[in-house]
């Protein structure tokens, strides 16, 4: 039966059933209570909370229980996520799996406990010195956080690279029905882990190294696509948004469907690698389409620069793309309208 | 007569300056687990800096890390791999200035494992730079009138903060400057595995150790330097001994 | 359907909010419930945003509200939410018997924590609100309401309030 659950406590309890055996954190508002359940629901298991001095040093706990292929994690949000940056490289850098979650707050420095999208660009684009990629996925709804927490361990270990949950503020607060998938175990010996007796990690020289990122980016690419699309068939204007905006976007169309307009909604779920998939599905479906709005709880734009991309390898580079940003609060139906009807008369100026 | 082979861990060459004091640390270290026989059941977690040079020396589990994040990462490893030995080898710059953070908070936890720190009073690999542990008046890349105090601080004595932690199991500063030293030293490490192995908790070893090449001394002076300045300042023995079981 | 309860932190609207969720989980119905949390709450200004809906759940912040239950007088500003036609609860306790509301609303005024007090229950302020909001915009049946109300406290090993609980119910639920 489905019982209500706040966003935090549901990431901590689907990381249990995952299979994680290690969490080592630092408290920060809006994700504190990921950490706060872990301390106590870790040890009952059998597993270990680790209370970390800073945030650098709970990632690196996290990079030493994994080099040894205990399926572990982290989490924070806002400056805490920035400080993590150098141990995901790190992280990276090894081919090391991991589970990350940022529950994103608002602004630059210490910006406010607002729920916002604005580490978009950093998280999709590694965040840290080097080229490298993480596995981003943004849930809209607790339940669907519980689904993508549950198999982010299976995908980190896949390509021995990092997964990362990409969650709001409020979705993290907020309590919704739910419904938990059972307990799992990873068995399996990963094979390359450091296990003491200094067998082969497969690590590459660093003159192999350049193409073998080319090459696992490519293949996380064509892999990992993930989005829902909703009646993107015969839209004219295609919303694109992912996490809480887009259930405002879904709502807002369909009582724009329900007058007429032709709106549909590309919703990534897979933020990076980016669902380029859905935009080339779109526009072989959609012959009458207009233009592409982003909607997006960010100041100045971030997913919007990834609308853009999509749209040119749809072979739709010259449709207009607008945006309207949210700042730190979510948008609601009502300003999803407002805005497409200023598209729509011409009063409302495309971003690209 | 006995034969000492070089031990089986190190026995590839090392590319560390002459004179410099890794590698008289490396081969004790490395004795020392094989005299334990905990040679494939470790795990050496290096920072960054001159222990960087170890990844291709030792023939066993290295985990390279992060500048200064060592102890959090060895720490990880032993979450992990509780049965293995978990290590971590840093220098004082790696330790001490950018990882004080983290070293200081593995002691205060009384994580169950051995840090190695080497205190050759700089940073060495990045050429010459001053460390928290650089000598009052020494002259550095980034001290070139001499470390003044005043304005620097003096000497960071991390291991006597950590002796002062409830709980830890073992902390001792050694030396190589002399043989003599070397023979306690290594009595040393040997306390700081074991305690490990038997689960005491936190361990520590500051090694003080010299580096002719940033000091732009010969091998003779650095060794006289240490030995009328270096030793005075940084004080030899046992800060915690291991309690009687 | 969107509600919001609001009032001073310790008042209780956060649990408010979630006791009624669980009415609406229980009609099989989906439900979000968002607390206002970090600056939002400091300063006594705590409120939480119940949605339930047979579809798909939009936005789980305030959009349109169709109830609003003001604990205090501050939190009658969310009015500017409010739908044509909904309806404020009116804690008179915290809020002048004479406070003007535009008379578009339907308006209930009860002074929450005296009727609360009257059936020996001094934390079922909350609970009268929610006994004469359900029974005066009929959103729950007088047994489901006193049945998951029960469940929730028992749930937390907390029976020995169920007789005050639902005595603070039934108190708002028979004065309108």
């Amino acid at each position: 039966m489905k019982k209500m659950w706040k966003g935090n406590h549901a990431i901590a309890e689907a990381a249990m059933r995952a299979g994680c055996l290690f969490y080592a954190g630092y408290p920060i508002t809006p994700q504190t209570e990921v950490g706060e359940y872990l301390s106590a629901r870790m040890p009952e298991l059998g597993r270990t909370f680790l209370q970390a001095e800073n945030e650098m040093s709970a990632v690196y706990m996290i990079f030493g229980a994994y080099a040894c292929g205990m399926r572990s994690m982290t989490s924070s949000s806002g400056p805490g996520f920035s400080l993590k940056q150098e141990g995901i490289g790190y992280l990276c850098a090894n081919n090391l799996p991991a589970v990350l979650v940022n529950v994103q707050r608002w602004g630059p420095g210490l910006g406010s406990l607002d729920s916002s999208q604005t580490d978009y660009l950093r998280d999709t684009r590694g965040g840290g010195n080097g080229d490298y990629r993480v596995i981003v996925l943004a849930p809209n709804s607790i339940q669907e956080t519980i689904d993508l927490i549950y198999n982010a361990w299976d995908l980190a270990e896949k390509y021995r690279n990092p997964v990362e949950i990409l969650s709001e503020g409020s979705l993290g607060q907020m309590m919704e029905a739910v419904e938990f998938p059972e307990f799992k175990t990873r068995e399996e010996d990963l094979g390359w882990t450091w296990d003491g007796t200094g067998r082969d990690h497969k690590k590459l020289e660093s003159s192999a190294k350049p193409a073998a990122t080319k090459a696992k980016i490519a293949l996380m690419t064509e892999n990992e696509q993930r989005w829902e699309s909703f009646q993107t068939e015969d839209a004219e204007y295609i919303i694109v948004a992912f996490g809480l905006p887009s259930r405002s976007a879904k709502n807002a169309i369909k009582q724009m469907r329900a007058r007429g307009e032709k709106v549909g909604l590309i919703r990534p779920i897979s933020v990076w690698p980016f669902p380029y998939k859905a935009f080339e599905q779109a526009a072989a479906a959609s012959p009458n389409l207009k233009g592409f709005i982003s909607v997006e709880s960010t100041d100045a734009g971030q997913l919007v620069e990834d609308v853009v991309i999509a749209a040119k390898k749809a072979k739709l580079g010259m449709l207009p793309v607008y945006g309207l940003f949210s700042g730190q609060h979510i948008p609601k139906s009502k300003e999803v309208i407002e805005f497409y009807e200023k598209v729509k008369d011409g009063t409302e100026k495309e971003v690209f | 007569m006995a034969v000492r082979m070089i031990p089986e861990l190190v026995s590839r060459p090392h590319v560390f300056c002459p004179g410099c004091g890794h590698g008289i640390i490396n081969r004790l270290i490395a004795e020392v687990i094989e005299e334990f026989g905990y040679q494939k059941k470790m795990v050496l977690t290096l920072g960054v800096g001159c222990s960087c040079n170890m990844n291709d020396n030792w023939s066993c589990d290295v985990l390279q890390t992060a500048h200064g994040r060592a102890a959090a990462s060895a720490t990880g490893v032993k979450v992990a791999k509780p049965e293995l030995l978990s290590i971590s080898y840093q220098g004082d710059g790696d330790a001490y200035v950018i990882g004080l953070a983290e070293t200081l908070n593995a002691a205060y936890r009384n994580t169950p494992i051995t840090v190695f720190i080497v205190n050759n009073n700089n940073f060495a690999m990045t050429g010459g730079q001053m460390s928290w542990t650089t000598m009052p008046g020494q002259v550095t890349a980034t001290s070139p009138q001499g470390r003044d105090p005043k304005k620097t601080g003096f000497p960071i004595k991390v291991p006597e903060i950590i002796a002062g932690f409830e709980g830890v199991a073992y902390v001792a500063r050694g030396s190589v400057h002399s043989v003599k030293e070397i023979h306690r030293l290594k009595k040393y490490i040997r306390n700081a595995i074991e305690a490990q192995i038997n689960g005491e908790g936190y361990s520590m070893v500051e090694i003080l150790a010299p580096c002719p090449t940033n000091w732009k001394l010969d091998v003779k002076k650095s060794i006289q330097w240490m030995e009328e300045e270096v030793v005075p300042y940084f004080k030899l023995g046992e800060l915690r001994e291991r309690s009687p079981r | 359907m969107e509600i919001v309860f609001a009032g001073f932190g310790g008042q209780g609207v956060l649990t408010a909010g979630l006791i009624v969720s669980e009415m609406a989980l229980e009609e099989g119905k989906n439900v979000t419930w968002m607390p206002a949390y970090g600056p939002t709450m400091r300063g006594g200004k705590a409120y939480s945003v119940v949605k339930y809906s047979d579809d798909e759940i939009g936005c789980p912040d305030m959009e349109d509200i169709d109830i609003l239950v003001a604990m205090n007088e501050p939190s009658l500003e969310y009015t500017s939410f409010l739908k044509d036609g909904g309806t404020v609860i009116v804690n008179t306790d915290n809020i002048p018997e004479d406070v003007e509301i535009d008379s578009k609303y339907h308006v209930v005024k009860l002074p929450c924590l005296e009727m609360a007090l009257n059936v020996n229950n001094n934390k079922g302020t909350t609970i009268v609100a929610i006994g004469a909001m359900i029974h005066k915009c009929e959103l729950f049946s007088c047994d489901l309401s006193k049945k998951v109300l029960y469940e929730i406290f028992a749930s937390k090993g907390k029976e020995k309030y169920a007789a005050g609980n639902e005595a603070a119910l039934m108190a708002g639920w028979n004065a309108v």
